[in-house]
């Protein structure tokens, strides 16, 4: 292309963005709107999969070993554990630490036990982590056949239902944002659907002169994306300041929370929502223009 | 420059506007196509710009074969062409000059060589002083002449014109006509379909008259043979 027509485009578009003004200023705030949306719920569920994986990677397996296993019984136990496939690792918990643990998080009403004097009527135990989560249940179901072992428990309902709840939040964000863009395709292809009406006359003109359809579709194209970058440029400031708001409150509050931190992410999130907002104005644009020109 | 065999347009409605037409015509002529309203006349002409396409037959325009053209490659055959139109089709809010220069911004030519090309037409067609006027400042008969600019700023080698004194008196027809005389004296090919039996009558050259979608009469130095 040459620098004359790169000249052309660019002030063709600029034109049309100055002459449609209302109708820019209205689509880039709707544009803003739903791309806001959209990186709202990408958070979301990238905040969501940080969390799971982090839930998920705390599952442990407790295998209680029976009483009357002596200690060559219980290394032996280890290894056979340790050796089977899927398992991260094993820790030996013997009597007195499960008592002490037990102590500690009675706190206040440590007193009940002294009822029990001497006697530790909690078994030695293992503490066992798999390498991925969903291994949980067949290494679990192993492990119990081993000979000396009580029994092995890992909050079966608890972790299946996690699975269940992150499954349909991670499909149901997908969803969500996958209608929004359609919606922001519909908002910015009806634009500039308008701009290209209020220009037949010209664009018919330039296919009687031998304009070539790129020749055409450039300056359109380019207002398409830059209707979908302002859009995504406002988005982008609003999510990345009420992120930066929300995290310092959950860190005051709820400081075990595993929210992501701001650097890099929000970036990312910025670089992905631009892009996306362009992408979807130049196929917006693409798309309501295909009538025009084969006409 | 135009071979047109056994051409015939069936629209989609089942009106036939052409029916197997075969029409040659050489470089340098000056061709009128007269007939009433709905003989056939528009879809010749528009055909000869590929905004028509013949439902059989084929055509070839300025050494193109229009019928199996790429779409793509329709700019580049219309690049060769300059089309003139009843109503001017103008751009209103560009001044004179923009508007013939647009026919070359369109095509990507140098901007020295639009500049120099633009004064050279407008002296052509005698609007080098309202160069800077827009559309809405001037008389019917000047904004044909610019649409006349810009039909040979890309110097085709075929001028197509569409009624192009339709909407103007007769003493601006003539006008518009002395300036097609001298642009076909130059060589140009010019096919022109007209209502206006005066010109046709006085110019005398070639004559082709469609009728239902027939040509019914192609004479070498003809008249417009109906009265209006």
């Amino acid at each position: 292309m040459k620098i004359s027509t790169g000249e052309y485009i660019i002030r063709e578009t600029m034109i049309s963005l100055k002459r449609n003004s209302w109708m820019s200023f209205a689509s880039i705030g709707t544009v803003a709107v739903s791309l806001f949306v959209l990186g709202m719920f990408l958070i979301l569920v990238l905040n969501m999969n940080r969390m799971v994986a982090s839930l998920e990677s705390q599952v442990e397996i407790s295998v209680y070993v029976k009483d009357g296993v002596n200690d060559a019984g219980l290394r032996a136990l280890e290894e056979r554990i340790t050796a089977m496939q899927g398992i991260r690792s094993v820790k030996f918990i013997d009597k007195e630490k499960a008592m002490e643990r037990f102590r500690e998080r009675l706190g206040d009403q440590q007193f009940l036990l002294d009822a029990l004097g001497e006697n530790n009527p909690l078994p030695n135990s293992f503490e066992v982590r798999v390498i991925q989560p969903d291994m949980v249940r067949t290494a679990a179901e192993a492990i119990m056949e081993l000979p000396g072992v009580e029994t092995a428990k890992y909050g079966q309902d608890v972790v299946e239902h996690l699975f269940d709840i992150t499954r349909l939040v991670r499909l149901f964000g997908l969803a969500l944002m996958f209608v929004l863009a359609l919606a922001t395709l519909f908002i910015i292809s009806n634009t500039i659907r308008l701009t290209v009406f209020a220009r037949r006359k010209e664009v018919a003109i330039m296919k009687y002169v031998g304009a070539t359809d790129w020749f055409i579709r450039w300056p359109f194209l380019l207002e398409g994306v830059v209707l979908g970058c302002f859009g995504g440029i406002v988005a982008a400031l609003v999510l990345r300041g009420a992120y930066r708001v929300i995290a310092a409150k959950i860190y005051d509050t709820l400081a075990f929370f595993p929210l992501i931190p701001e650097n890099p992410f929000l970036h990312y999130v910025t670089a992905a929502i631009l892009l996306c907002g362009m992408f979807i104005g130049a196929l917006g644009s693409t798309i309501s223009l295909k009538k025009f020109l084969n006409a | 420059m135009i071979e047109m065999k056994d051409v015939s347009k069936v629209y989609e409605n089942g009106a036939m506007a052409l029916d197997h037409v075969n029409v040659h015509i050489d470089r340098g002529e000056f061709v009128f196509i007269v007939g009433a309203s709905g003989a056939g006349k528009s879809t010749f002409i528009r055909m000869l710009f590929r905004e028509v396409l013949p439902s059989e037959g084929s055509l070839i325009v300025n050494g193109q074969d229009v019928v199996n053209m790429e779409r793509s490659d329709v700019p580049y055959l219309r690049r060769g062409l300059g089309v003139i139109f009843q109503d001017y089709r103008l751009l209103p809010d560009k001044t004179v000059t923009e508007n013939v220069a647009f026919a070359m911004q369109v095509i990507e030519a140098p901007r020295r060589k639009i500049q120099h090309s633009v004064n050279a037409v407008l002296d052509i067609v005698g609007l080098r002083d309202k160069y800077k006027c827009f559309p809405s400042q001037l008389s019917g008969g000047e904004q044909q002449r610019v649409a006349i600019a810009r039909a040979i700023v890309n110097h085709p080698a075929l001028v197509i014109a569409d009624e192009p004194t339709g909407n103007l008196d007769p003493e601006t027809s003539w006008d518009i006509m002395d300036i097609f005389k001298r642009i076909n004296a130059d060589g140009t090919t010019i096919v022109m379909a007209t209502h206006d039996k005066g010109i046709v009558d006085a110019m005398k050259r070639r004559v082709i008259a469609i009728e239902d979608g027939h040509i019914v009469r192609d004479e070498a130095q003809g008249v417009y043979g109906y009265e209006n």
